[in-house]
């Protein structure tokens, strides 16, 4: 240990930003989306980004293997079935595999940031309880981590295609926006799903069941086209069919998405963070009071 | 560094509990109706100047953590009003941050961000932080192999070198080897000689003297007293 007399070494660049960044702070006279705000002008992107970088360590470790670990998590969620209809069972219909890897990968980033998102606040108690930060950032960085292991699970979709003899077409110029929604979806779970989970702390085992259920109430195991009925009417009002059926019409179909299918998880999702971000900014200044 | 100051007004805390008795937040509470609730600190009252060191006494649970909490923006006051200005650094328990997952280098980074230093500052920092914390290769493994006394040297280093104008320390410096004081007082001194603050909590009445100018008593959430480290000592332990 150095002699305990010994300042500390100070960068002059670091005494300089000190000096310019103190701000008087009536803790009283915060009002509620003053971090939402302060985030929407860049204020808190160097927080953000430190905070999806100490959790992509935190949940997904260090060195080569994390790749590997995405690869292989969105066979964790259907992956024998995926297999199955693609090499064994030979399932009637358009590219059976490669349907269902368009509803499982865009699901994979919805349930890795429901699942992130209800122990996001609980998996930050140590700096929660020491210090003061834009704790409304939590989810989003949450949100931001899955998605750049969702990023690797696109190679999943790539092996699909290769095995159908699928080539991709000018459709998949609509990819960004596509992920673009993809990300959106998610991140507005991810605040849901920190609020359920702060709130309700023994009942996140059912929030993932239910968002499990979300996935069969809408056409993932089998494309929209391949439902008829009544139910061919109700499944585009889940959210995630829209986002499901996008990605087929990207990769499957070779055609530019229906409107509904961005418009109405888009809208679904904007929705969701108009009612939650201003519950959530209240919800953060009493975090160290539950944990 | 810009003048530091604190000022409460009439602070409250208030912790509200429902039917089980877990603590829930007030939205919740107002969902759930039926429960009780809790000041852990009420109607607290005092200002500091530039330079003040201020010892909280009081027995466990008489609030010293809450207030602490407060200042460090850890908690909103429910009641009153808090001014606090210049920037903070807490050390509100030993491992005061630190994510055991996580490397001593991937820590200081966050945690200097986290304290509103740029992160291209901090990263060019890493190095000398790791050389004056001595750690060595243990800066590159995770924090999880670290013996308390290296996470507090850790967490210590990277609290100061946020060039705080306000120190809030809670019992962290009583917990821990003479080297640690030492190095603790030593810091506080120099932050005093600046014009900063230091708020410190603890029951080692001895090292709040050699820390601490002011006194305030804390009873039940209440201050019961504030005044001179010696008026406020001889008041709380008669």
């Amino acid at each position: 240990m150095p002699a305990p007399s010994r300042p500390l070494p100070r960068l002059a660049s670091i005494e300089r930003q000190a000096a310019a960044t103190e701000i008087e702070e009536p803790r009283t006279a915060v009002p509620p989306l003053a971090h939402v705000r302060a985030l929407a002008a860049g204020v808190g992107l160097d927080v953000l980004l430190a905070l999806t970088e100490s959790d992509l360590r935190a949940r997904y470790g260090r060195g080569g293997f994390r790749l590997v670990k995405w690869l292989l998590d969105p066979f964790a969620l259907v992956g024998v079935y995926l297999l199955l209809v693609t090499f064994v069972i030979h399932r009637p219909g358009l590219a059976a595999g490669l349907s269902l890897a368009c509803a499982v990968i865009p699901f994979q980033l919805v349930m890795l940031s429901v699942t992130n998102g209800l122990g996001s606040v609980a998996s930050r108690s140590s700096i929660i309880l020491n210090m003061g930060f834009q704790r409304t950032l939590i989810p989003l960085a949450g949100a931001l981590t899955e998605t750049l292991a969702f990023g690797s699970s696109l190679l999943l979709v790539a092996l699909m295609m290769a095995a159908y003899a699928i080539a991709p077409t000018l459709a998949v110029l609509w990819l960004p926006v596509v992920l673009a929604v993809n990300v959106l979806v998610a991140v507005a779970c991810a605040y849901g799903a920190s609020l359920f989970g702060l709130w309700f702390p023994d009942l996140r085992a059912l929030a993932i069941s239910f968002v499990r259920a979300m996935f069969f109430l809408a056409p993932g195991l089998v494309a929209l086209a391949d439902i008829r009925g009544r139910a061919h009417d109700l499944l585009p009002l889940n959210p995630l069919s829209g986002l499901f059926e996008a990605y087929r019409s990207v990769f499957l179909y070779g055609r530019s998405p229906q409107a509904w299918q961005l418009l109405v998880p888009a809208a679904a999702a904007l929705l969701v963070l108009a009612v939650l971000l201003p519950v959530y900014a209240r919800e953060q200044r009493e975090f160290a009071k539950v944990l | 560094m810009t003048t530091a100051t604190i000022a409460a007004q009439g602070v409250g805390v208030r912790f509200r509990f429902d039917r089980q008795r877990r603590v829930v937040t007030s939205t919740l509470a107002r969902l759930r109706r039926r429960g009780t609730e809790t000041w852990g600190i009420r109607d607290v009252t005092f200002a500091l100047a530039p330079g003040d060191a201020v010892a909280l006494v009081g027995a466990s649970g008489s609030g010293k953590t809450t207030l602490l909490r407060t200042l460090a923006g850890v908690l909103c006051p429910d009641a009153g009003r808090l001014l606090v200005r210049g920037r903070v650094a807490s050390l509100l328990s030993v491992d005061a941050g630190l994510t055991p997952a996580l490397t001593g280098r991937e820590n200081a980074l966050l945690l200097g961000v986290l304290a509103g230093m740029p992160r291209s500052h901090i990263r060019r920092a890493l190095d000398e932080l790791r050389d004056w914390t001595a750690l060595g290769d243990a800066f590159d493994r995770p924090i999880s192999s670290y013996s308390q006394g290296m996470r507090a040297r850790l967490s210590f280093a990277i609290a100061m070198q946020a060039m705080p104008s306000i120190l809030l320390l809670d019992e962290v410096h009583e917990a821990l080897d003479h080297d640690f004081r030492e190095l603790v007082e030593a810091e506080a001194h120099r932050l005093l000689r600046r014009g900063g603050m230091l708020v410190a909590a603890g029951h080692d009445h001895p090292l709040l003297e050699r820390l601490c100018n002011r006194g305030l008593w804390l009873h039940e959430g209440s201050v019961a007293a504030d005044g001179t480290f010696d008026d406020v000592r001889r008041a709380y332990v008669p």
